[in-house]
């Protein structure tokens, strides 16, 4: 077995390791007094008082917008503070640069993998920081010690193979495999296990506890409160850029943490209203195409058909074929009892389907072009009066969306990348709201959103139901579409494998369908 | 670049105002270096010095309207010089053969569309890179152009022709209302038709904008058949400036193009963009070639102030977008 740290440094001395840990467990490693950050007039995160014990896993929860990514930016170098005063092992410390945090042992682990996607793994894991002899790069000696610590931590990943090759979730896991190798003293994970799969979440957790017992300190992001309790030793709670308290992970419980965050009590999350169910509005029988074959659903007025499944297990190919993105192969489709071609993005438009896709940064928004247009992308058509836009209508189309879906923004004007992920989320779901569809398919609808905005997400399905829209549900998260599913298909290798109506299998059912135990 | 997206998203940025503001800014500029010179100078405000710089730009500035479509949706477009070039020799060939006039016109600007067509074809269907392609046909048409030629010039003898690059309208000179019949049309596209949108969309994210239902691929052909189309319009002005048809013509000019629109505040990222923009950074470049002349700066030496202006000026944008966040 070979320790993380040893192949880490073997051939680089210059971070510290935590076996040299100058503060002992439990005592504070990382003291926040009064940290303040402000852009312009607006107060990201208000002053903020928060003490990080070593060797201690410090789960931070919050809204969106409330101000953890701030708070992760401060903590990495990425911006620096607008006034208070960070001790790093009681000492005051800069944290200008993000070479500083690092420098000092302070990593970060993104929500989006931020690496290479054309290189190896494990040139990945060493970039920046390659074996070399003579300058000369020692590609073998690296391609081992990668593996031996994949290995080491269970995580069954090729360390010759392209990253880009390897599923999102996998590369989130080298990314953590790579923070662990740096010598790392304080790591801070942003919603890790956004992207993961059940399997990968398990074997993130277990190095997370393995980093822990050998001294690491641990910062856990996650909208999941499950998980925080799975893991964390105390958690802290952000709303509105405040840090409103600090507990210990025994002293509290999941309803007073969700009160802390939203300010208000939610009994129920998972806002489940049920309607009579209407017309067929589209019924695929056979269906195959790249990444998914013989699938045979079917989807009414008032109703969700829930997709579950693990990543990559076919059911976004699913609903980009039935979109019209993919070519189809096989199998016919029927739409309000009609039998329908969809060969394009277009087409689907046309008939009623919209999709709001799994990422909302390839695929989802131009990120760097304002809500409005974001917002107006699919109308454009409907809003042009001879050859130049309605620019009222299109004003008040944009504003209409983010008054009703109550998108967190100053203006329409304002650029799609200020926004934080569940008001971005809101931003594709507005796109077809205005575009009037009768069928919507929500791939992913709650990554990376937070509780408030997951709740709002769930009651707009109901609005949507009730008009008389249908809706496919595709979600990794078993809960959610366990509960709101009124159908439930589960998918594995690009198969449907299990079918269930509403609430009738256990969820111990479901899981092992699509692990295939 | 995403990792730069990410950076520039942490603070709200009122999009509309901003680009107001760059495009006053410019034109700050481009009126500080006329009062410059006409104190540097005597000749600077003369009317015949004047017509000249306006005719001097006037070229560069529709190549660079053209380029902008182009570069918004995170192309490049590097064979509209070689376009020019061509577009001039096939005029004038057309004009020596006995066509009339206004076919020569119509089919040389349809080379043009042929040609954006092409560019767009090999980037939609055969995956090639703009940069790539539009390098291919602009040493390709040049080699075109210079067999048709045999290597020499063909002279226009249409005198209408020739003339319409001297004349004036309304005391100004007839190819800056050439920069005017150019410009309304593509502002009005750009920033008021739905195509305009698309451009953008494409720009910044195009399997975002193909899954809200744009057709991608007609909008890269429209970028390109459009600056295709802006360059063999401004080699018919050429050809009329000049009186001959000559494919080594306009060397160079793409880059004057680009630089124009760089300047003009378009991103070569893409979806960031105006025609105003690079109507402006046209002219500031020409002003600067026209008052280098007129003060006896080696003409060697331009070129260095042109490449210093292009760092400074883009650095200072850069510097103005890190500062509104």
């Amino acid at each position: 077995m070979i320790g993380l740290h040893e192949v880490g440094h073997r051939h680089e001395g210059k971070l510290r390791t935590p076996a040299g840990h100058p503060v002992p467990k439990g005592e504070p490693i990382l003291e926040l007094h009064s940290l303040r950050k402000n852009y312009g007039a607006v107060e990201a995160l208000k002053p903020a008082t928060i003490t990080f014990l070593s060797g201690e896993v410090h789960a931070i929860v919050g809204e969106n917008g409330a101000g953890k990514s701030t708070l992760i930016k401060l903590l990495t170098g990425v911006i620096t503070r607008t006034s208070g005063e960070i001790l790093w092992c009681g000492e005051p410390v800069q944290l200008a640069s993000p070479n500083e945090a690092i420098s000092r042992g302070i990593n970060a682990v993104h929500q989006e993998v931020v690496l290479c996607p054309h290189l190896s793994v494990a040139a990945n894991m060493f970039l920046g920081d390659e074996m070399n002899r003579r300058g000369l790069m020692r590609k073998r000696a690296m391609t081992d010690a990668a593996q031996g610590v994949l290995d080491d931590l269970g995580f069954n990943l090729p360390a010759g193979a392209v990253l880009g090759s390897l599923t999102i979730g996998q590369q989130q896991l080298v990314a953590t495999a790579r923070a662990a190798m740096r010598g790392t003293q304080f790591l801070i994970f942003d919603e890790p296990t956004a992207y993961l799969t059940r399997q990968e979440s398990e074997q993130l957790f277990r190095l997370i506890r393995r980093l822990q017992s050998e001294g690491v300190t641990i910062v856990y992001i996650s909208h999941r409160l499950e998980e925080v309790f799975e893991l964390a030793d105390r958690v802290s709670v952000l709303r509105d850029g405040t840090h409103v308290g600090t507990r210990a992970i025994g002293e509290t419980n999941e309803a007073e943490l969700i009160a802390l965050m939203i300010n208000r009590t939610i009994e129920q999350i998972y806002h489940k209203e049920h309607f009579t169910a209407g017309e067929t509005l589209i019924e695929t029988r056979g269906l195959s195409g790249p990444g998914f074959a013989d699938v045979s659903l079917t989807v009414r007025a008032g109703e969700i058909v829930g997709l579950y499944g693990l990543i990559g297990a076919g059911r976004s190919e699913f609903a980009l074929g039935l979109y019209g993105r993919h070519r189809l192969s096989a199998g016919e489709v029927f739409w309000q009892g009609r039998k329908v071609e969809i060969d394009s993005e277009r087409r689907a438009m046309e008939l009623g389907i919209a999709l709001a896709p799994e990422s909302r940064r390839d695929q989802g928004l131009c990120l760097n072009l304002p809500i409005g247009l974001n917002i107006n992308l699919p109308v454009f058509r409907r809003l042009t009066r001879g050859l130049t836009i309605n620019r009222a209508e299109e004003a008040a189309n944009a504003d209409r969306q983010i008054r009703d879906l109550k998108i967190k923004t100053p203006s329409r004007r304002v650029l799609a990348s200020a926004m934080s992920g569940g008001n971005q989320q809101k931003i594709v779901i507005g796109k077809w709201l205005s575009h009037g569809a009768k069928l919507f398919i929500f791939d992913e609808p709650t990554v990376g959103v937070d509780v408030g905005t997951k709740a709002e997400i769930y009651r707009l399905f109901s609005r949507l139901l009730e008009k008389g829209a249908g809706i496919i549900l595709i979600s990794s998260y078993l809960p959610e579409v366990y509960e709101l599913s009124d159908r439930l298909h589960v998918f594995r290798q690009g198969r449907v494998v299990g079918s269930h109506g509403y609430r009738t299998a256990s969820h111990e059912d479901v899981l092992a369908q699509a692990i295939g135990a | 670049m995403s990792v730069e997206t990410v950076e520039s998203s942490a603070g709200p940025t009122p999009r509309k105002g901003i680009s107001i503001l760059f495009g006053l800014t410019l034109l700050g500029l481009l009126l500080f270096l006329w009062l410059l010179l006409g104190f540097a100078t005597n000749s600077f405000w003369t009317p015949n010095n004047i017509s000249n710089l306006l005719r001097q730009g006037a070229m560069t500035a529709i190549l660079a309207v053209g380029q902008t479509f182009v570069i918004i949706t995170a192309g490049i477009d590097l064979s509209v010089g070689a376009v020019v070039g061509f577009t001039s020799v096939i005029v004038a060939w057309l004009l020596a053969a006995g066509v009339p006039l206004w076919l020569a016109l119509i089919a040389t600007l349809a080379i043009g569309v042929l040609i954006g067509a092409f560019h767009a074809f090999a980037i939609v269907r055969m995956g090639l890179p703009p940069f790539i392609i539009t390098l291919a046909t602009l040493t390709s048409l040049r080699g075109i152009g210079l067999l048709i030629t045999n290597g020499s010039t063909i002279s226009i003898t249409n005198e209408a022709f020739t003339n319409f690059s001297r004349a004036d309208f309304l005391g100004v000179p007839s190819l800056f209302w050439m920069v005017i019949v150019v410009a309304v049309p593509a502002y009005i596209f750009l920033h008021l038709s739905r195509f305009g949108r698309y451009l953008f969309a494409v720009g910044s994210n195009s399997e975002a904008a193909r899954l809200s239902g744009v057709n991608v691929n007609r909008t890269i052909y429209l970028a390109y058949i459009l600056s295709s189309t802006c360059a063999a319009f401004v080699g018919l002005l050429l050809a009329s400036r000049i009186g001959i048809g000559n494919a080594t013509q306009a060397e160079g000019w793409e880059l004057q193009a680009i630089a124009s629109s760089v300047i003009g505040g378009t991103s070569l990222f893409g979806a960031v963009g105006s025609v105003h923009g690079p109507l402006l950074g046209a002219f500031i470049l020409a002003t600067i070639n026209n008052g280098a002349n007129l003060m006896n700066v080696n003409s060697f030496w331009q070129r260095v102030i042109t490449g210093l202006l292009i760092i400074v000026i883009v650095y200072f944008d850069q510097l103005r977008r890190r500062g509104e966040r």
